[in-house]
């Protein structure tokens, strides 16, 4: 009786294609930042003059609540998922980019001193010594940027993305509290296993080149 | 055109509702922490509930309280207090857990309590981890506070949820505008107060 009413409820709310769009919206906005959070760090990373100026930017950023960043986005993008995936990636440049500095500064002097002495360019210094060793940082900064994009894709249900924020609204609108039970808990545990994936990437990283 | 009273009002009642829970929330840490100090078992339980709490999305943690305590102002007020709580205690159970044992032993040689050791000594060793926990939570709980404004909270996500329904972009402003300028004006202020108080390495 009780796994017929959730089916029903499953099918009558779309939950299956909430999820596909959910995840959708997350995979784009999470490829996104890493891109850009990478390139940023590199960026950084190369340019130590500006890391000042770079991160007091993205550390104001990071104090704006999420749902109002989100809102003011919306009169220059419009709503829907435009402005989500990029306040997922205005919110994740941060922590992609510190990890990413963090981890390539990091790397011992011995190291990189090898690397020069067989004869290495400053460039194959960083492609095949700094990035591989710096992997396991960089995977920590990802992780804490999927936790974000998470939440913000939720979000999203409210400005007109779609995804799983939508069934959490129509029942908190409509006063639907198995609806609320079911997709929170579902949303909640997407978030877990996503959070846990990345983990065990990370730890794997670690293992792997681990100089932390 | 939003009366510049509006704002004003849904201001200090957002400010009341998200520092009212931090201050809370501040004041149930300190003793979990000092408690998980002791305890492995409910460390590892602290530890475990606040990292599997902090990957679930605010709006499904909102929207959990209306069926369990319902709508209003402290339903918001009770889920502000659990968000913030999680990473100060962590924090700074994590700063005081990981002060460096020669330090313990020296002060247990000149005869501290194991009171006067957590007081006096692990506690000022901890702030730099109690702050960063502390303004995560801050910043946590002012984003929250935007959002509880479905649930009924009141404050500056009135004025966002209002512009939202009626595409009112000026209206959405003058929520989203005053949130961000609060959250970072308190982040500073924290910043400022942690200079202070933390332990300058000379």
């Amino acid at each position: 009786m009780m796994d017929h009413g959730l089916l029903l409820l499953w099918q009558d709310y779309n939950l299956t294609a909430r999820t596909l769009e959910h995840l959708a919206i997350f995979s784009v906005a999470l490829l996104l930042s890493i891109a850009i959070g990478f390139a940023v760090g590199v960026l950084i990373f190369r340019k130590k003059k500006y890391s000042g100026i770079f991160f007091a930017i993205l550390n104001t950023v990071e104090t704006f609540p999420d749902i109002a960043l989100l809102v003011i986005l919306i009169p220059f993008l419009g709503v829907g998922a435009v402005p989500t995936v990029t306040a997922c990636v205005l919110y994740s440049i941060l922590p992609i980019a510190r990890n990413t500095c963090t981890g390539l500064s990091g790397v011992s002097e011995t190291h990189i001193r090898a690397a020069r002495s067989i004869g290495l360019t400053d460039r194959e210094v960083l492609l095949h010594i700094r990035i591989p060793l710096a992997l396991p940082m960089l995977a920590g900064g990802v992780r804490i940027a999927v936790v974000f994009i998470m939440g913000i894709v939720t979000l999203g249900g409210l400005v007109g993305a779609g995804g799983l924020g939508v069934p959490l609204m129509t029942g908190i609108f409509n006063n639907i509290p198995a609806l609320i039970l079911v997709s929170g808990t579902w949303v909640g545990l997407l978030a877990v296993l996503f959070d846990g994936i990345v983990a065990s990437i990370e730890k794997s990283l670690n293992q792997r080149y681990g100089i932390w | 055109m939003v009366a510049i009273e509006t704002v004003i009002t849904a201001s200090l009642q957002h400010v009341t509702l998200s520092y009212t829970a931090l201050l809370i929330a501040v004041v149930l840490s300190v003793p979990l922490a000092v408690l998980s100090l002791s305890s492995k078992r409910l460390a590892s339980v602290v530890m475990t509930g606040a990292n599997l709490a902090q990957a679930v999305p605010s709006l499904a943690i909102v929207a959990f309280v209306v069926p369990l305590i319902g709508i209003g102002f402290y339903p918001a007020l009770i889920v502000l207090i659990l968000r913030a709580l999680l990473p100060v205690v962590k924090n700074t159970w994590i700063g005081l857990s990981t002060v460096d044992p020669g330090i313990i032993n020296a002060a247990a040689g000149i005869g501290l309590t194991e009171r006067e050791i957590t007081w006096k000594i692990r506690f000022p060793l901890a702030y730099p981890a109690f702050f960063a926990g502390l303004r995560f939570a801050a910043i946590l709980t002012n984003s929250v506070a935007v959002l509880t404004a479905i649930i009924g909270s009141g404050g500056l996500g009135n004025l966002i949820f209002e512009g939202l329904a009626g595409t009112n972009t000026q209206t959405l402003l003058a929520g989203a505008l005053p949130a961000i300028m609060i959250a970072v004006l308190v982040d500073t202020g924290l910043a400022g107060l942690e200079k202070r108080m933390v332990y300058q390495e000379v």
